[in-house]
């Protein structure tokens, strides 16, 4: 199904609406879209999705992940905290003139849209093409969507939604169901695109750059892995709940984000000591696990497959060797003497790795292109220093074990604020 | 002769006293296995097996999922023919094999269909609800259908899957014509395929009102699984009183077989609907939470087990399938071996991930 101008079409007809985008967009780029008409259409759909009108497109999800999504949503999408995500993103958008100096001309300064938005979106998060999109809305951009082909036609409908709170909306917005492997539908797509936001896998992203055009603006969105980084535990006042925590992110977020902890290093060089964290560990992760394991077995079996899959994969990529693994039900600990940073086998089961803090820096240089999250369980007075070696080299976001995949309200995401990388600032002199 | 000769020339396929026979052919299949696919001796040696002399029962094997099957391609030695799994979820498994097993698997189908009477020497009509062979399609499902029209010699062959310039499309009013036309005639019909297919099939004639009084004998031999079916939640009760109702066609003219690409077993469900476990292979029921194996009926994930390819290593391998293996020693059609229920499947493995997929490039970084 496409999404073109308002109107659904079959998307057999993909080639004749790309051309006539193509005569459409001079046109509309001499047009403004004021931010404060995405708004009203969010918060309407806020409005609705909290008065459950939009519980049956829901049915799919587990019930307690609706209610977090619902949760989410009436802060996410309220009208004050787009207006905080403006000015935290974007500060002022005001136009102004620079202060004469002597010898030179004055400028007036203004922020403005990049133009046509080509979003790659993933299938990672279930409500990212949509909230992607309504970012390319806000900056002012014309957006061309493809969807994640994991897409069940919750992103159209959500889409499809804000259109008909705000009719004026639908030039901006020209949603493809493309083929990931339709590289010439998705080329033409990038020809017609000042910019291109891409989220995804590195296969993902590299295969974007080879068919975008040279000059196009590339805004990639990684994969990323997060770790959490134990130091002097016994120090620790409230040691014990810090672990239930990061029990508790482990087994909610099974794993599977990119701030999600796939490996746990203790600042120690001693096998010793990180076999004896793991056993202290475990049972509060085996807790965590059993209260978050879903009552259907055919999602218990499907993590566990994923789990026991990814583990074998971990097996065929190392040299021969068995794994030291502690075990418990529904979870594991897989302690290695490497410190490299890697995928879990995810699904509540963690690596567990030494890491004493001088080879730290070693550490984060070689997965330079996977950090983003670093959690910290350590000593209230070791905690800026160690926030700091971690930022030093190259983490973005550094957290308290338990808070690593919370969202912070004015959070960056990957060291950069989406809304300034979707506009550009222009200069015209006075 | 060799363990896997001698399992594969058992005059029973049912025999239940051969488990020695059957763990050896195992232990002979896994010490190929390992000094011929380095990926699976990792594995192994990973799980802490690494030889033969620590496989003491069939479960010990090293378990391979399926799922892993679709995302690497495992090879252990020649090969004639290769065949896919059907990609339900778009990935899928390359299963390779050599002339032995085929011959095995040969020997296996004979022994059983004669078991079962499907073999018959008079001449049928054959209704496949599947696909038409095509070069483009290399599915095992496709082929094990068009092989079972050889059980029975054939008059006609029509397939309701037509390949098309826009791939395959069901094509069910072809069908009804074609039963108008076979009704008034001898030969028996024989329905083969997807269970799928067919029950629209009756749906189909039972809206449109139409009923067929197919000549006798007439069969309906199911294949290639419920898998669309688990969640629409149809029984096979209804199943059967519609074959009854719209073809004619009674209960214990209706066969199903179960089975994998990646195990290629022959199951066939006896005159109670069971699937008793043949004696080329072992069912184990693991755990969905610890992949432990658990005790006769109880529901968990199903681990297969047979030693009849070498150039696949599929010797243990565990399916998206959630079963549960009963006692079958009671059963009134004689087979005393356990039989296997298959109660559904795991849930869609398109698990959404942002994590995975960096780690394989990170594999490669250099510092």
């Amino acid at each position: 199904m496409i999404l073109f101008d308002g109107k659904t079409y079959e998307s057999s007809e993909q080639n004749r609406l790309l051309s006539q985008l193509r005569k459409k967009i001079p046109a509309l780029l001499s047009k403004t879209l004021s931010p404060e008409v995405v708004i009203e259409a969010v918060e309407c759909l806020r409005e609705d999705l909290l008065a459950g009108r939009f519980d049956d497109l829901l049915t799919s999800f587990p019930k307690d992940i609706v209610e977090t999504y619902k949760g989410q949503a009436a802060t996410l999408l309220s009208k004050e905290h787009l207006h905080l995500k403006l000015d935290t993103e974007l500060g002022s958008t005001k136009e102004y003139e620079t202060e004469p100096i002597e010898g030179f001309s004055q400028i007036r300064v203004k922020k403005v849209p990049l133009g046509v938005l080509f979003h790659i979106s993933a299938g990672n998060m279930d409500f990212l093409p949509a909230y992607s999109l309504v970012e390319g809305l806000l900056t002012g951009n014309i957006n061309i969507l493809k969807l994640p082909s994991a897409d069940n036609g919750l992103s159209l409908k959500l889409i499809q939604q804000l259109i008909e709170y705000r009719p004026e909306l639908s030039e901006y917005i020209y949603v493809f169901d493309t083929a990931s492997t339709d590289i010439q539908g998705m080329q033409k797509m990038a020809q017609l695109s000042n910019a291109i936001s891409v989220w995804g896998s590195d296969m993902a992203i590299s295969a974007v750059r080879q068919l975008a055009p040279t000059g196009a603006k590339l805004i990639e969105w990684g994969q990323k892995l997060g770790f959490c980084y134990v130091s002097n535990l016994t120090e620790v006042p409230n040691a014990d709940d810090e672990l239930t925590a990061l029990a508790k992110h482990i087994a909610f977020t099974k794993q599977l984000l990119c701030s999600s902890c796939q490996v746990i290093y203790v600042d120690t060089d001693d096998m010793g000591q990180v076999r004896a964290f793991a056993e202290r560990f475990l049972p509060f992760l085996e807790k965590a696990a059993n209260e978050n394991a879903s009552d259907e077995i055919g999602i218990r079996a499907r993590d566990t497959l994923v789990a026991y899959t990814q583990s074998l994969k971990r097996i065929m990529g190392t040299e021969s060797r068995e794994d030291h693994v502690l075990r418990g039900r529904r979870c594991s600990l897989i302690l290695s003497d490497d410190s490299e940073l890697a995928l879990s086998p995810m699904m509540c089961n963690v690596l567990v790795k030494p890491l004493p803090r001088e080879r730290v820096g070693k550490m984060l240089y070689k997965g330079r292109y996977y950090l983003q999250t670093a959690g910290l369980i350590c000593p209230e007075e070791d905690r800026a220093d160690l926030a700091a070696l971690f930022v030093q080299g190259g983490v973005t976001r550094v957290t308290r074990g338990g808070n690593m995949s919370v969202y912070f309200p004015g959070e960056c995401h990957d060291g950069e604020y989406a809304l300034s990388r979707y506009m550009k600032i222009v200069n015209v002199e006075v | 002769m060799n363990y896997l000769g001698r399992l594969f020339a058992c005059k029973d396929p049912y025999d239940c006293k051969k488990d020695e026979l059957f763990l050896n052919a195992c232990k002979e299949n896994f010490d190929h296995l390992i000094t011929h696919c380095e990926d699976y001796r990792k594995i192994c040696v990973g799980l802490g097996v690494h030889s033969s002399a620590d496989i003491h029962k069939p479960e010990d094997i090293p378990v391979i999922p399926t799922m892993l099957m679709k995302q690497h391609d495992f090879r252990s030695g020649r090969y004639v023919v290769m065949a896919t799994s059907s990609g339900t979820s778009g990935r899928m498994s390359h299963i390779r094999f050599e002339p032995a097993a085929l011959k095995a698997a040969l020997r296996m189908s004979v022994k059983v269909t004669r078991y079962h009477k499907i073999m018959s020497a008079t001449p049928c009509r054959y209704i496949v609800m599947g696909y038409k062979p095509h070069r483009s399609n290399k599915t095992a499902v496709t082929k094990t259908a068009y092989l079972t029209t050889f059980l029975a010699p054939a008059i006609s062959r029509k397939f309701i899957l037509k390949h098309t310039p826009e791939g395959y499309k069901p094509d069910f009013d072809s069908i009804v014509k074609a039963l108008g036309k076979y009704e008034k005639g001898k030969a028996p019909v024989r329905f083969m395929g997807f269970p799928s297919y067919t029950f629209f099939l009756f749906r189909i004639l039972e809206e449109r009102g139409l009923s067929f009084k197919l000549p006798k004998d007439s069969m309906i031999l199911l294949g290639g699984g419920w898998k669309q079916f688990y969640q629409e939640a149809v029984d096979k009760e209804t199943f059967y009183k519609l074959a009854k109702k719209t073809l004619n066609i009674d209960e214990e003219n209706i066969v199903e077989f179960f089975g994998a690409v990646e195990h290629p077993i022959l199951y066939t469900d006896c005159a109670c609907h069971h699937f008793h476990v043949p004696v080329y292979s072992k069912v184990v029921i693991r755990d969905a939470d610890t992949l432990e194996p658990l005790p006769m009926g109880q529901l968990g994930l199903v681990n297969l087990i047979t030693p009849i390819c070498k150039a696949t290593p599929i010797l243990s391998i565990m399916t998206d399938d959630l079963g549960i293996l009963h006692d079958g020693s009671h059963c009134p059609c004689g087979v005393k071996s356990p039989y296997l229920e298959i109660v559904g499947r795991v849930a869609p493995d398109d698990i959404k991930t942002c994590a995975a997929g960096a780690a394989d490039i990170l594999k490669g970084v250099q510092v």
